[in-house]
């Protein structure tokens, strides 16, 4: 079984919780990486606030702790990709992650205008062809910073997997959305990050709130999992958390490391009755196109 | 009966709400519109609206339109809007009128020299909450108006909001400053001082502090001062910042105070409505706005807000631009 650590942010001190959870489960960054590649979870340009996109002060921080235990000229990129709905470039700037290549010399990198080589991956006896970006094929470390929040239905959360989801570099995302489930395990397959670590400070559930919760681990099914307890949902009911045990990439038991995973579940803002109504009304009505007739 | 024949120049947000509105007109017929997007167009098809188009000059050729709607990005407007007069079209041109002072007067004449109607689409001007404040200090009720607080927060162009509605592009026009003629200010700014001229009268003076919390070179944040010829002084707060949607105004006289909220329903208050009256509440205002523009052409009456008003607007947003009280 795969090690999980929930730890509190104590008095904002971000680096501080991130350090204390990469020891509860004995990661330490390879001294003598040359390339690192972080890849946090943005999504249109909905700011940290809404609990829907990775802080770039949880990356700052994150940043700083690499830069600490590193040999000096590691060279660190942060990576996202155009999405249909989501223009990288802007996304960069309007989300303040621009700032960080002023500040710690990173580098911010559109994978859908990378260099990319064509691999092709089997997941439930169905063939998928990606193209995988080489920036991400060729880091010595790879480290998943996710979002834990509710997302469309049949897919239910999106933590760890899901992120990566973002690392393929075809902006067009919405055409693979009848077989989510299967994609993201595929690319996952395709692109097996070291590690992921979640930042849980501010979180999306039924509404924004701050958790204040960092959760790593170094296997992303193991942590999907937890994450998947935190915000009330059953793991056994995820399908693609399911598929991606099936196909090798984790466990879904796992050993919690730190805080009582209770203490953050208790907090989560998970989705009341009202709340469900309102997402049914408007699935309904986004199903039989009313929405667009309506002019809702 | 007879039947102003209608065209509609872009199919974007607005566009899309004309097109409904227009079809529920009874003395109006929407005959065509245009927009380079095929799949705006079939959409449109959908709707029974006879003429579709993919150039708007050739739709201007078509003689049995009597008037337009122009609801195009704002760096179109002067061009569209010249064609449009040049045809002989009446038109309304959504809010603002234009990116800058000049080009607003170009439109302007445009329309003077070929003696056709201009209006520009300020809805807010026609729901019933603002109309009530306007009659409320027509009647004197509430005083002197010394303070007017304006509020107007929302998304903006980057107007999804992460509860229910899946995130859709945002046309790439709306991060290019030269092509909208500035940020949250204009955008909502406009609305809002489209709205205090027409309780106080003139702007006689205004300052702003503009804010950039997304790091763009448009602002993103302002808050402008302004004194009126009523001598009714007002804070104007927008911005494009926040999730969560407000327009208030608020009006503190000297015999009583008055609030007035613009604020969409929940989606499902929003279907009972539109199920029993044909439209959202908080879409009321443009179809009041549309059919004020049909009646006052088929009186042959000029319709307000007028081409000057826009203008008037876009003089007082340069001069909050220009006058810009540091902070920091």
């Amino acid at each position: 079984m795969s090690l999980v650590s929930l730890v509190k942010i104590k008095n904002c001190r971000i680096k501080h919780a991130i350090e204390e959870s990469l020891s509860l489960i004995n990661y330490e960054f390879p001294y003598r990486a040359q390339r690192i590649v972080i890849k946090p979870n943005l999504c249109y340009y909905w700011d940290y606030t809404t609990g829907q996109t990775t802080d770039p002060r949880f990356i700052a921080e994150l940043i700083e702790l690499i830069q600490e235990k590193t040999e000096g000229d590691v060279r660190i990129s942060i990576v996202e990709s155009d999405a249909s709905a989501m223009i990288c470039k802007y996304a960069f700037k309007m989300l303040s992650y621009e700032k960080l290549v002023k500040k710690y010399g990173v580098r911010l990198i559109n994978l859908s205008s990378e260099e990319a080589v064509r691999a092709n991956i089997t997941v439930e006896g169905r063939t998928f062809q990606f193209m995988i970006p080489k920036i991400i094929k060729e880091a010595d470390v790879k480290i998943n910073v996710p979002k834990i929040k509710y997302t469309v239905r049949g897919i239910e959360l999106t933590c760890a997997l899901k992120n990566i989801y973002g690392c393929n570099p075809d902006p067009k995302k919405f055409k693979y959305h009848r077989v989510l489930n299967e994609v993201i395990v595929a690319l996952n397959k395709l692109m097996r990050f070291n590690l992921c670590i979640v930042d849980g400070n501010i979180v999306s559930g039924a509404h924004p709130r701050k958790l204040g919760l960092v959760m790593a681990s170094q296997d992303p099914v193991a942590l999907d999992a937890a994450a998947a307890e935190i915000a009330g949902l059953n793991p056994k009911k995820i399908k693609y958390l399911q598929l991606a045990e099936k196909e090798g990439l984790g466990k879904t038991l796992y050993i919690p490391r730190g805080e009582p995973i209770e203490y953050f579940t208790a907090r989560y803002p998970r989705k009341d009755f009202k709340k469900k109504l309102m997402d049914k009304a408007y699935t309904i009505l986004v199903l039989t196109r009313l929405d667009k007739k309506l002019g809702v | 009966m007879k039947i102003l024949k209608l065209g509609i120049i872009g199919l974007g947000y607005a566009g899309q709400i004309h097109l409904m509105n227009a079809k529920r007109l009874g003395n109006a017929s929407l005959v065509a519109v245009a927009d380079i997007s095929k799949k705006a167009l079939s959409r449109a098809k959908r709707y029974r609206v006879r003429k579709t188009f993919t150039d708007y000059k050739q739709m201007l050729k078509d003689p049995e339109i009597d008037a337009v709607i122009i609801a195009l990005p704002t760096h179109l407007h002067l061009k569209s809007a010249i064609d449009a007069a040049e045809a002989k079209k009446h038109m309304m041109i959504e809010k603002p009128i234009a990116r800058n002072v000049e080009e607003a007067k170009e439109i302007i004449e445009a329309a003077r020299r070929n003696n056709v109607k201009l209006m520009v689409g300020y809805p807010l001007r026609f729901n019933q909450q603002f109309q009530d404040l306007k009659r409320r200090i027509y009647d004197g009720t509430l005083g002197d108006i010394e303070i007017a607080i304006a509020n107007y927060i929302s998304t903006g162009p980057f107007f999804h909001r992460t509860e229910t509605h899946a995130p859709t592009p945002v046309p790439e026009w709306w991060f290019q400053k030269d092509l909208t003629g500035g940020g949250a200010l204009i955008d909502l700014g406009s609305h809002l001082i489209n709205l205090l001229r027409w309780y106080f009268g003139e702007i006689t003076n205004i300052k702003s502090y503009l804010g950039y919390r997304f790091n763009m070179d448009f602002e993103d944040k302002a808050i402008c001062l302004a004194k009126f010829e009523s001598e009714t002084t007002a804070i104007v707060n927008v911005g494009w910042f926040s999730q969560k949607y407000q327009l208030k105004i608020e009006l503190l006289g000297t015999m009583d105070h008055v609030i007035a909220r613009h604020e969409p329903a929940n989606p499902l208050t929003t279907i009972v409505q539109i199920l029993l009256t044909g439209i959202s509440q908080f879409h009321q205002g443009h179809i009041v706005e549309l059919q004020h523009f049909v009646n006052c052409l088929l009186r042959d009456s000029q319709p307000t807000p007028t081409g000057e008003d826009g203008l008037r607007d876009l003089e007082a947003i340069e001069r909050a631009y220009k006058n810009q009280i540091p902070l920091e």
